[in-house]
């Protein structure tokens, strides 16, 4: 893996830009070099929000994502605005609710969003089911990383509940019992 | 790398402070710089420092000097709206002489413009938003490791001239979050004092450096300060000649030492016909287009200012001596290329790429706007 890029987009309060400081904060222990940087909008809540993480196996120049290989769509805004800039390579994953224009063969909808209002009651943990997913699809850091990266990131009376979305997710991918 | 923590620039900006000795910060929160207070708020009283917010700008800074008085290491940080409302005791800080560091996160403006999008916009501010003639000092970090390097560095300067010093930065830098190993200790300077008599203490007379020594107050020695012209012995004066030795001193105890302040980065300009100057993030753009170019077979280099006042004209015009084109590369409508312009004086063409919508301008936009002669871009 030379360098690798990772867009996780949603709305403000889903906890995208938690998620993309978990998933650099993983891709640091599993002894890559990663970059974190976020986008958001000036309002406390709502509004898009995305975190772009670069990961990769030495010293990185410029910080900010050119070429996303796999965004996560969150809000169907997300979708539509982030969708289109993908490359060739790019691949998309979106929310179920989302409705994307097209869908390539490596591109996956889950219900991403629903799985984190069913473990949370509301969408916080979205960011962390997405990780999940991430993770399952690319396995682009070691899995105890991410999960010492999560240990380390939520405090510490909600782990149970980020680590339980955090394996939803991954059972999106791999279809297991939830 | 091992050791290495993802650390943000705000962040690193608190933990350059603190290694530095800082001890005093007083502010009013403001996006994008709104983590440096908040970070700070944490740690600065677990390091035996205090911290005050304040209920707006104007204040902070006030409360800044008035603390770097008292013998403090201080500073404050805010965005565009709250740099402008700064603007009066930078000059006042100037005038008297007293250390402290200001932070400049800088969004889209003017006025509260894009609160939470990255921009260059505040650079001529940072030279001349304060009236009257006065020097500057502002350090410009590109990347969350530069920005502990230059908060460091601008406590060291401030404390070493006896001036404010502006940290300036855009959002994309404050924000973004990098793996860095940060260094546990830092070489620290602290500002000169007077050993002589206190009763024949003269608070504005300059030693051999054009820097007065410093006392704090509650140390026993009886000074006046004052935003007024003043002679040696602090005291208002309106006398032409003292007011020319004052105003004198004030510019050549930072210039005559630009050596010390200035920092350039010169990187593959050996053979270069072409070369980018940027600062900041855009610098980072920078870096990566000239790879890319060198890759493409143009002969292409980066010159980064990391003071970008003093303006470094000599380096500047030496680097133009040496190439064809010169690309100047900013967030905003166009800043520093003046200077540049200035620097080059017509010996070389200057050329622009300016951006001023609240993006990023990105290597390719880079690639895109180098001069092709050859038609080495494909």
């Amino acid at each position: 893996m030379g360098r690798s890029e990772f867009r996780i987009a949603g709305a403000g309060g889903q906890g995208v830009v938690t998620a993309g400081r978990i998933l650099a904060e993983a891709a640091i222990l599993s002894g890559s070099e990663a970059i974190h940087s976020q986008v958001y909008g000036p309002q406390s809540r709502g509004g898009a929000s995305r975190s772009d993480v670069v990961i990769a196996t030495e010293q990185i120049g410029y910080p900010l994502a050119e070429q996303i290989d796999l965004l996560v769509a969150l809000s169907g805004e997300a979708c539509s605005r982030y969708h289109p800039e993908l490359m060739e390579h790019g691949r998309l994953v979106a929310d179920s609710r989302c409705a994307p224009t097209s869908l390539g063969v490596r591109d996956h909808q889950f219900p991403i969003v629903d799985t984190a209002r069913s473990i949370s009651g509301g969408h916080l943990v979205s960011g962390v089911v997405a990780l999940g997913v991430l993770q399952a699809l690319t396995g682009a850091v070691e899995a105890d990383a991410l999960d010492r990266a999560v240990a380390d990131r939520v405090p510490s009376r909600h782990l149970d509940m980020n680590l339980k979305a955090l394996r939803a997710g991954a059972r999106l991918v791999t279809g297991g019992v939830g | 790398m091992s050791g290495a923590k993802l650390v943000q620039g705000n962040e690193a900006c608190v933990r350059g402070a603190l290694a530095a000795g800082c001890n005093f910060y007083a502010g009013y929160p403001i996006t994008p710089s709104s983590e440096i207070a908040e970070i700070m708020v944490r740690r600065l009283p677990d390091a035996g420092g205090v911290f005050i917010q304040m209920e707006d700008e104007i204040a902070s800074l006030a409360t800044v000097i008035g603390a770097s008085l008292a013998g403090s290491k201080a500073m404050t940080a805010t965005s565009g709206p709250g740099f402008s409302l700064m603007q009066e005791h930078i000059g006042f800080a100037t005038m008297a002489e007293v250390p402290c560091v200001i932070v400049d996160v800088m969004r889209g403006g003017p006025s509260t413009g894009l609160p939470t999008s990255p921009s260059q916009g505040d650079i001529m501010q940072a030279r001349w938003g304060t009236h009257g003639d006065h020097p500057a000092i502002v350090l410009a970090p590109s990347s969350v490791g530069e920005v502990f390097d230059l908060t460091v560095k601008a406590f060291n300067l401030a404390e070493r001239f006896r001036t404010p010093v502006i940290l300036i930065y855009d959002e994309i830098i404050g924000h973004t979050r990098e793996s860095v190993v940060l260094p546990d200790r830092v070489d620290i300077v602290d500002r000169s004092r007077p050993n002589g008599n206190p009763s024949t203490y003269q608070p504005k007379a300059p030693a051999a450096n054009g820097v007065p020594p410093m006392v704090a107050f509650g140390d026993g020695y009886r000074f006046h300060v004052t935003g007024l012209t003043h002679n040696e012995h602090g005291f208002p004066t309106t006398d032409p000649g003292d007011t020319e030795a004052l105003i004198t001193r004030i510019h050549d105890k930072v210039y005559d030492h630009q050596d010390e302040i200035s920092a350039v980065e010169e990187f593959m300009l050996d053979d270069a016909e072409v070369a980018i100057f940027a600062y900041g993030i855009v610098g980072r753009s920078a870096r990566e287009a000239v790879l890319r170019a060198r890759r493409a077979g143009m002969k292409v280099g980066l010159i980064r200012p990391l003071t970008l006042w003093p303006f470094p004209y000599a380096q500047v015009a030496d680097v133009a001596a040496g190439i064809d084109t010169l690309l100047v590369a900013e967030m905003n409508l166009g800043q520093l290329i003046g200077e540049v312009e200035r620097a080059v004086a017509g010996t070389t063409e200057v050329i622009g790429h300016l951006r001023a919508d609240g993006e990023p301008i990105t290597p390719a936009d880079l690639i895109a706007a180098l001069p092709d002669p050859a038609g080495a871009r494909t």
